[in-house]
């Protein structure tokens, strides 16, 4: 699979959809191979919204200037993120281009919320 | 194609708070905030390409993932024709996909940085290409500016 | 002499924005027909350009990242894709019209038909590109581009009266010959001048070039605060010049001749030699920036090796597509098109490259991510904020004010 595979894909649960996947969340807890623990996928993010102009403000504590980020988050108002454990299938994306692509939850899959921590600050180049 | 023109749910201007959930062990990262697009440097600095998509895997190495039962891993950069396939829709051929493996990968920040030489990678190959049969032939073209 | 260069980047960059061939003649023309009306609309542009350009210059400078790699990475492929396409193609109007620029003025030199010229001074600037440090390009046009400051002595010599140019400027009324629709146009035409994207892949870009770290943000800002303004006031002395010699009699300005007209009448032949001096580094200054930009856009956003500061061949993509630049805006030159004119169908494309490039950069100057401490503060995203929406109201009006007026006749 391709990360592709999995954003913008729509999410059903029991056929009723719930919105679309705008991001992946990892965490770098993986099998290390290099220096850098692989990312597993802990869970997608969800928004009833596409992700065209999401651009992060939600999750994270960026939140200036206020009016781009009042907008943003209103328009994401919403958004969850929902466990890899709660992913009962992915398919539709693999021939197809990924707007076909689908995601199906598991009845009774438990909402967390979508803010990130905010993490380190500027890694400078 | 477009994902604008699907229905989507209506959402009430009033939600509930949800939960946080438990935070992982490792660093946190969203693939589409903290990855997609961003620049890839080499060990020297150089640029490499930029971070087109990313390959998820079972722990097995099985790429078919079709559900959450297993946990499921990224375990290679993906670049080249699959940026064309992002813009345009599609999705190219596993044969044409142009791949770094994570391990390759040391640092994530506001750029990808790599352990290795952009050099010997598949992804430099149209720049290796470019600089043998164009630009190296063009005298002045190995030298340093004056 | 050590300060003076250090803001060479700065210099240079306003000068290929404010002054490249289309915008001489346009700030000419502006003062033969409207006066000192305008002045408002330069000086809203300098602010703007400003107020981004130094963002674009901290950003870098602090994150070590070029202007388009963060369109790329804030915007995604697709949108980032179509602002690629639209500024590529306005570097590639811009850069074709300075090539016919340099060959008219090598014409005048010479009397030698000018698509003659138009290879020689296409080779020209890629020998440079391809073999000059950044530094020596940058100090040399910036410098020899100074000599454009007899615009504003002659202004001076011409001894006007002050008193009426400043009303006009302070005071704007449309004047009664000419329609309200043309007035606007050449407002928005000299507010997108001012705001040109290729003037932040430049600044940005070249922050790279000259090895700006997290210490250089003042010079940064002094690069910002010297440059764009000296730009400006460069654009409203040629239009002064261009009110006291030709607006009285109704002249309309339309060759390059006629826009160092003002020069010669005020100082004599050394006045001109100065001036010819000015344009040619002047419009030699904007072939490189926008070449360069060229290159520059394209390998930061698919992720390639670029950088005068590499060999051409550890950066050869980005060498490539200047190569190609130049050729393609050499060939559409021996087609019988006017130089001058081919920079109005810019304004096409500005319309989806100047939000799109703008957005991101005020963006990423407020994410700490990238920035740390160093985020904007509330006062400037407030500008910011009222700078956005004029560029995106300016730049969809223009289109319909283009077709209106077919391009301000």
């Amino acid at each position: 699979m391709i990360l592709s595979d999995l954003v913008d894909a729509a999410v059903y649960e029991d056929g009723r959809q719930l919105g679309f996947v705008v991001d992946v969340r990892l965490a770098l807890d993986g099998p290390v191979t290099g220096l850098m623990a692989a990312p597993r996928i802990v869970g997608l993010l969800v928004s009833a919204r596409t992700s065209t102009s999401f651009m992060g403000y939600e999750r994270t504590g960026t939140n200036a200037p206020a009016v781009i980020a009042r907008y943003l988050a209103y328009r994401h108002r919403g958004t969850f993120l929902v466990l890899w454990e709660d992913v009962r299938t992915v398919g539709g994306g693999d021939a197809a281009g990924s707007a076909d692509a689908r995601v199906e939850l598991r009845p009774g899959f438990r909402r967390w919320s979508a803010a990130l921590e905010q993490h380190g600050t500027a890694s400078q180049a | 194609m477009s994902p604008r023109v699907r229905p989507r749910p209506r959402v009430p201007d009033e939600l509930p708070e949800l939960p946080p959930h438990l935070r992982p062990a490792g660093r946190v990262l969203d693939a589409r905030l903290h990855l997609l697009d961003r620049q890839i440097l080499d060990v020297e600095d150089v640029p490499v390409t930029t971070l087109d998509d990313l390959h998820v895997s079972y722990a097995d190495g099985d790429d078919d993932v079709t559900s959450g039962d297993r946990p499921a891993f990224v375990d290679q950069v993906l670049t080249g024709p699959v940026l064309v396939t992002r813009v345009f829709g599609g999705r190219p051929p596993a044969s044409r996909l142009v791949r770094i493996p994570w391990s390759d990968v040391v640092d994530v920040g506001v750029a990808v940085r790599l352990g290795v030489r952009g050099e010997g990678l598949d992804a430099t190959w149209v720049q290796r290409w470019l600089r043998d049969r164009v630009i190296g032939r063009i005298p002045g073209g190995r030298h340093d500016p004056e | 002499m050590k300060r003076l260069l250090g803001v060479a980047l700065g210099v240079l960059t306003a000068i290929g924005g404010f002054l490249d061939i289309g915008d001489l003649v346009t700030n000419s023309v502006v003062g033969s027909r409207f006066g000192m009306t305008l002045t408002w609309a330069v000086v809203l542009g300098v602010i703007g350009i400003c107020l981004f350009a130094q963002m674009a210059g901290r950003v870098t400078a602090v994150s070590g990242r070029a202007t388009f790699e963060i369109i790329r990475e804030r915007l995604g492929p697709r949108t980032a894709g179509a602002n690629l396409v639209a500024s590529f193609l306005i570097n590639l109007l811009t850069l074709t019209a300075e090539i016919g620029g340099l060959a008219l003025a090598l014409q005048l030199a010479s009397s030698v038909e000018p698509r003659l010229w138009v290879p020689v001074a296409a080779f020209a600037v890629w020998v440079v590109v391809w073999r000059a440090k950044f530094s020596v390009l940058e100090n040399v046009t910036g410098l020899l581009g100074l000599t454009l400051l007899v615009f504003t002595f002659s202004v001076v010599l011409l001894d006007p009266d002050w008193a009426h140019l400043v009303h006009t400027a302070a005071a704007p009324q449309i004047p009664a010959s000419e329609g309200a629709a043309s007035y606007f146009y050449y407002a928005i035409a000299l507010f997108g001048a001012a705001m040109t994207p290729y003037e932040v892949f430049f600044f940005s870009s070249g922050a790279v070039e000259e090895k700006w770290g997290p210490k250089d943000v003042s010079q940064s800002r002094l690069n910002v605060l010297i440059g764009f303004p000296l730009g400006a006031l460069l654009s409203l002395s040629i239009a002064a010049g261009a009110t006291l010699v030709f607006l009285p009699q109704q002249i309309e300005v339309s060759t390059l001749s006629q826009v160092v007209a003002p020069v010669a009448e005020a100082g004599g032949k050394v006045a001109l030699a100065f001036v010819l001096v000015g344009i040619v580094a002047a419009v030699f200054g904007a072939s490189l920036e926008t070449t360069l930009s060229s290159g520059y856009t394209i390998a930061q956003f698919f992720g390639w090796s670029w950088g005068k500061f590499r060999r051409p061949s550890q950066a050869p993509g980005f060498h490539v597509v200047m190569i190609l630049g130049l050729l393609v805006g050499a060939g559409v030159l021996m087609t019988d098109v006017d130089p001058i004119r081919v920079t109005e169908f810019s304004v096409v494309f500005s319309a989806i490259a100047l939000p799109l490039t703008y957005l991101p950069i005020l963006l990423v100057a407020n994410d700490r991510e990238y920035m740390g401490d160093q985020v904007n503060g509330r006062v400037l995203n407030g500008f910011a904020l009222v700078f956005l929406v004029l560029i995106v109201v300016a730049s969809v009006a223009a289109i319909p004010l283009m077709v209106a007026t077919g391009a301000g006749a």
